[in-house]
């Protein structure tokens, strides 16, 4: 390879590192890279014959390894990033590369400075190894070579703190800006280049991973946002109620309507089942108005459904919103505002208050809600289901929607005042549910205990063993039976079939009976078996007796039945 | 998971009761549980051809019993 720097006497590493830096050009956008790629090779190549030449006790595997790390550095870095055959990026890769950070003191990084140059071909990053090799190689590697190949780790965090120690000539002050971006090597390397008198004191706190930055949420302001927002997209909704085509206009209007009734009397409900109970409510309150936009609201929860529940969840509650927002002037159309209006207050100071329970569930929601214009419905959708779902909403929010979903049609006929009971009630009865069959268990059990300690002793056991172990037999190959028939079996088919094994077995003993006899013997043998494994058709000429034995037999019969030799001249099942 | 013991007392009882004169040697006590594994299989086989054939997701008697008459009389040697 070439010897460019064979000329200069013992390049000291800072020498190296100038030259490096001086031949790269800090920010060549693509260009020139052929040549900057030519010069970075030879600076490669440099390295890796001079520690061919250094090491003496390298094998021949590893330098071929640094070859061939070298020549696929240069042409990783040659294909590959348009910036890449410099020696910055050389210093980024080596940084990228290295391990965990240096946590080696100066004393010690000085000493296993050597080292790291004389292993680091066998570690392939010629990348590494070329730079770093630079810069620690005029010193006296041989020797220090053997010793240090086993702490691979080591030898990487030595690189570092060389490259710590080279930083403090001032060599590497560029480097670091670039390798920031590479990872968090590079940006400890960076830390350390900032702090260029203190290289090896600093600890790598860049390497330390960042807690995930986690915002606390703020209910006060989010209350607030809530109300700003709500107070501004109520004048709209009605806006919304006309254009039907796009989904989150229509789940606005859904909600304007249906919303209206909620206040009157569902709010609480509302919010808890989404879906349901705005268009059950609407139905109630607005006649023929609301059943245009709750015919499209179930129509929409369907296409709610699709997103996921914290969508459906965000839709109805923005639907529900809408519906508070524009219902309020349907509403005093149609019913009486008084009562909706008090109703309000009451609920936004309920709203408040199950705020930070569904809280969670709304930031969920939001999070999963990924539409624009459902996310500035909101914000309104949040403030106005508080008020309409009030504590009740709050609680039922965090419930299961399908059950809720189930109940609140029922519930949506009911008044307000009526609803929170029936919630109630709906809540108690599903552990109602669950007590009183364990309940009539219980009485059950009793009777069975008393009447297990009494066995049935006075039974004749004369009679059993004959049908209770035959049809045990039975048993065991029905079972065999519906195993390899894979599929669902009628207990009439079970029946059948072990009338069917019955009249085998009765077939089976005649057919065994007349081979023996046909052999002269009282014994049946194994080869009447296979006789009539043949005239069956499972034995062919093809498949053998121990063909099938395999198959079909677990190893302890299989070695029973199938002669195998062992040591000693011996063949077991003899013959 | 079927067990894969042969149920041989359960053979040998039966094979006592029909063939009272006659004797197992014991190797043809597994053979004969082989024999029987055989059939079985063969069986469910066609009864699930069978039931498959009259778009059945359940083996029912009917199956089972037109299946039988097929492999009993292929058993019959």
């Amino acid at each position: 390879m070439a010897d460019n720097f064979s000329p200069d006497s013992e390049p000291t590493t800072r020498t190296l590192l100038r030259r490096v830096l001086d031949t790269a050009d800090p920010r060549t956008p693509r260009r020139a890279r052929s040549t900057r790629s030519g010069a970075q090779r030879d600076l490669l190549e440099t390295p890796s014959t001079r520690r061919q030449r250094s090491q003496t006790k390298m094998t021949a595997r590893r330098r071929s390894h640094t070859a061939a790390s070298v020549d696929r550095l240069a042409r990783v870095q040659a294909s590959g990033h348009l910036e890449e055959q410099t020696p910055r990026t050389l210093l980024k890769n080596i940084i990228l590369t290295a391990p965990e950070s240096s946590i080696v003191k100066p004393e010690a990084v000085v000493k296993l400075v050597p080292s790291p140059q004389v292993v680091q071909p066998s570690r392939r990053e010629s990348s590494r190894g070329s730079l770093e090799l630079q810069l620690p190689e005029l010193e006296p590697p041989t020797t220090l070579a053997p010793g240090l190949l086993a702490p691979g780790r080591r030898k990487q965090r030595l690189r570092l703190s060389e490259f710590q120690q080279g930083m403090d000539w001032g060599h590497l002050s560029q480097e670091p800006r670039e390798n920031a971006d590479a990872s968090s090597l590079t940006s400890s390397l960076n830390l350390t280049f900032a702090m260029p008198l203190q290289p090896q004191s600093v600890k790598r706190p860049g390497l330390a991973r960042r807690p995930p930055t986690r915002r606390v949420v703020d209910v006060g302001t989010f209350l607030q946002d809530l109300r700003d927002t709500s107070l501004a997209v109520a004048p709209p909704g009605e806006s919304h109620r006309t254009p039907v085509a796009t989904v989150p206009t229509d789940t606005v209007l859904e909600d304007t309507q249906p919303f209206s009734q909620p206040l009157a009397g569902h709010s609480p409900s509302v919010h808890h089942s989404l879906p349901c109970p705005s268009p059950s409510g609407a139905k109630e309150v607005e006649g023929p108005a609301s059943r245009r936009t709750w015919s499209s609201g179930p129509g929409l929860q369907n296409n709610h459904s699709g997103p996921g529940k914290p969508a459906q969840l965000l839709a109805r509650k923005v639907e529900e919103v809408e519906a508070l927002a524009v219902g309020f002037p349907n509403i005093s159309s149609i019913s009486g505002e008084d009562g909706v209006e008090p109703l309000q207050n009451g609920v936004g100071e309920e709203a408040e208050e199950s705020m930070e329970k569904s809280m969670s569930v709304r930031e969920v929601e939001k999070a999963a809600e990924e539409q624009g214009s459902a996310r500035a419905e909101e914000p309104e959708g949040h403030t106005e289901v508080a008020e309409a779902a009030g504590s009740l909403g709050a609680i039922e929010a965090k419930e299961p929607e399908g059950s809720s979903e189930d109940e609140d049609p029922s519930a949506s006929p009911k008044l307000a005042p009526s609803t929170p009971e029936f919630l109630r009630t709906r809540r108690l009865q599903s552990p109602e549910p669950a007590p009183p069959p364990s309940t009539a268990v219980l009485p059950s059990e009793l009777p069975k205990r008393l009447s297990a300690r009494i066995p049935p002793r006075p039974r004749i056991p004369g009679s059993r063993p004959r049908q209770d172990p035959y049809k045990a037999g039975l048993n065991h190959y029905a079972k065999l039976f519906s195993f390899y028939a894979k599929m669902p079996m009628e207990k009439k088919a079970v029946e059948m079939v072990e009338k069917c094994l019955d009249k085998y077995f009765q077939h089976l003993c005649d057919d065994l009976e007349v081979f023996a006899a046909h052999a002269g013997r009282k014994t049946v043998s194994p080869e009447d078996l296979e006789l009539l494994l043949r005239r069956q058709g499972l034995v062919t000429d093809q498949v053998s007796l121990h063909v099938l034995v395999e198959r079909h037999l677990p190893l302890e019969y299989r070695q029973l039945l199938i002669p195998c030799a062992f040591s000693g001249n011996s063949v077991f099942p003899t013959q | 998971m079927i067990r894969r013991k042969a149920p041989l007392g359960f053979l040998k009882r039966v094979f006592k009761r029909q063939k009272p004169h006659l004797r197992l040697k014991t190797s043809s006590d597994l053979l004969v549980h082989l024999n029987c594994l055989l059939f079985v299989h063969r069986l469910a086989e066609e009864s699930r051809i069978n039931a498959c054939g009259s778009k059945c997701g359940i083996i029912k008697k009917e199956h089972v019993l037109a299946a039988a008459k097929v492999i009993l009389k292929k058993s019959r040697g």
